[in-house]
């Protein structure tokens, strides 16, 4: 019996309109959830969570001018520096290098002909400036052993650069923990070894950290004794990729180390190329929306007196919207459901490249839960346009 | 409901001309349950208005029209489709058949709202009226008074207090007019419903009418 309504009701439907329909909102939502879904899962490669610099630590330096030679000014940062850097809106805190004041020389490997030996360096910053997870982070003086932190491009330049050519093993970053490691330290007369090891690798620091106590320590007993200024600072900032950090940065003849702001900077012309393509693919959903609009408009007006006649006989708007709505329900369900499959079959295509940048993707339900928000949006605004429609026809 | 009151009502197309003597228009009328009406009428009278009004698809009337006191104004949309299930059967002039349908199809749509007759009455009723082997036709192929009698069949598909029938057999013979005349007040007897019919000159062959001019 049911489908008599239906059967009235279905005559001018048209397949074509609503296949165009469903076809451009699958288009325009699809566009939409994958930008989100790769957004989410490519955001830490930009934004590493792991990096001895987070995302909202700057290191700089100042840049060294002819004339600023000249004029006697060096390389580094007096403290009324400092204070005018932390008095900045967009500056949370600044921490120093302190740099070796004394000679090292390191030796990698257990001796014999293999063992390599080289001139050294240490620098050490404040603890809290530190997120690398690594166990140990310390010094005991009565049981001395030197804990670590070198960049990750020490680990790349050997594995990749020198043992690939000389014929070395490959080093994994575990294995590296169990290096022979050994320091000679000497200055004030003294000369001393320390077994070292190295606790963990930094993706933005090009230099060796040690923790701060041990430097402070092997200073006194190795070093000159001069007291130093700073000639890196690392500060914890609000928005890495503010403009005013920029402006007085440039202004003060500061530079920013490393990649943080071309990071930052990558990151903000991710968020705003995903951004386009977000709303690219809305405004394909809304376009796909007025098509729907425009074929169901039509096709009450093409039916009009079909529904009045329902309705004189005794049915009620609502059961005479009824068809129209299960039909639209029907159609974005399927946009809905086809829509999420399309975004997860091509992000299985980007998947193993985001593995080689060692992460493994975030969550596919955020972009679910969009995809829902806007079809249901779509939908009831569908379900009130023909509701609407409907009870227009009640006075004839 | 017991009875349809109307207050000097006028469709709002007549404002403003004179009296032309008609007993509803401009006049207080009352209708009652139980009872038969003829409507009679010349063409451009305003009689499928009137029709039109009392089922509440129409409204630009000026006066009231009221069911046991109650402005008919005042309905919801849903008020109006109870009634239009449980207390008024109408059949209107140009009967609004659904031609796509097949005639069993067209009464089913009305009864599967009401599930007042069950298939064996309605099956009775087209054979009453001489259409039985039009069950299965699209009413498109149907000639107008074949048409005429498969709505009249299809109003009596609901309970009702009244039975309002505009111009409900001018496409039908002396015969079947009566066949209709009969079913009906059988149906209206049997569930002491009024019958109110309109005509521009073939009357609806009722007994006992009181005759109303417009």
């Amino acid at each position: 019996m049911k489908n008599i309504i239906w059967k009235l009701l279905r005559k001018h439907v048209s397949a074509t309109q609503l296949a165009g329909f469903a076809l451009a909102n699958l288009v325009g939502l699809t566009i939409v959830i994958l930008a989100v879904q790769f957004y989410l899962d490519v955001k830490p490669v930009f934004a590493d969570e792991d990096s001895f610099i987070s995302k909202d630590y700057l290191v700089i330096t100042r840049t060294i001018t002819g004339t600023g030679a000249l004029m006697g000014s060096g390389s580094e940062f007096p403290d009324s520096a400092v204070a005018t850097l932390q008095q900045q809106p967009w500056c949370r805190q600044v921490g120093r290098f302190i740099s070796s004041d004394f000679a090292i020389s390191a030796t990698v490997g257990v001796g014999g002909g293999r063992a390599m030996r080289s001139q050294f360096f240490f620098e050490a910053i404040p603890d809290e400036f530190i997120d690398v997870n690594a166990d140990q982070w310390g010094f005991n003086p009565s049981r001395p052993e030197v804990p670590v932190i070198v960049s990750r491009d020490y680990l790349s330049l050997y594995n990749f650069g020198f043992a690939a050519t000389q014929g070395m093993p490959r080093i994994s970053e575990g294995q590296a923990g169990m290096i022979p490691l050994s320091f000679t330290f000497s200055g004030n007369g003294l000369t001393e070894d320390m077994p070292g090891r190295i606790v963990g690798f930094s993706n933005r620091l090009n230099t060796v950290i040690v923790p701060q106590d041990f430097l402070t320590w092997a200073n006194e007993r190795y070093g000159t004794g001069m007291p130093r200024q700073p000639q890196r600072l690392i500060v914890e900032v609000n928005s890495p990729g503010d403009v005013k950090i920029e402006q007085f940065m440039s202004q003060h003849r500061y530079e920013v180390a490393g990649d943080k702001m071309s990071s930052s900077k990558a990151n903000y012309f991710l968020m705003l190329i995903i951004g386009i393509v977000i709303a690219v693919g809305i405004i394909i959903s809304l376009l796909a929306f007025f098509v729907l609009m425009l074929s169901i408009y039509l096709l009450l007006q093409k039916n009009t007196r079909k529904l009045q006649d329902l309705l004189l006989l005794g049915y009620s708007p609502s059961q005479v919207a009824r068809p129209y709505i299960v039909m639209v329900l029907a159609i974005n369900a399927a946009v809905l459901g086809l829509s999420i499959a399309l975004m997860l079959a091509t992000r299985l295509y980007y998947k193993d490249t985001l593995t080689v940048f060692g992460v493994t993707g975030a969550s596919v339900l955020p972009a679910m839960m969009v995809a829902l928000v806007i079809m249901t949006v779509i939908t009831a605004a569908n379900v009130l346009a023909i509701r609407r429609r409907v009870a227009a026809l009640w006075m004839q | 409901m017991e009875k349809i009151e109307l207050s000097h009502t006028l469709p709002a197309v007549f404002a403003g001309r004179p009296d032309t003597g008609s007993d509803i228009w401009l006049r207080n009328v009352t209708l009652e349950r139980g009872k038969r009406y003829l409507v009679a009428a010349e063409s451009g009278t305003g009689k499928s208005s009137l029709c039109a009004y009392i089922y509440g698809y129409r409204n630009d009337y000026e006066g009231t029209i009221a069911f046991d006191g109650r402005n008919s104004r005042s309905l919801s949309i849903d008020e109006w489709c109870r009634l239009r299930c449980r207390h008024i059967a109408y059949l209107p002039q140009e009967m609004r058949l659904f031609p796509e349908l097949t005639a069993l199809e067209n009464v089913e749509l009305k009864n599967r709202i009401t599930h007042f007759k069950n298939l064996q009455q309605i099956e009775q009723l087209f054979e009453e009226l001489a259409i039985a082997d039009k069950l299965h036709s699209p009413v498109a192929q149907l000639s107008i008074g074949q048409q005429q009698r498969v709505a009249v069949i299809r109003t009596l598909c609901q309970p009702a207090d009244f039975i309002l029938l505009d111009e409900p057999v001018s496409h039908l013979d002396e015969a079947n007019n009566q066949i209709v005349a009969q079913l009906v007040t059988d149906e209206a007897t049997r569930q002491g419903a009024g019958i109110i019919a309109t005509s521009v000159g073939n009357h609806l062959k009722l007994n006992d009418t009181q005759h109303l001019a417009l």
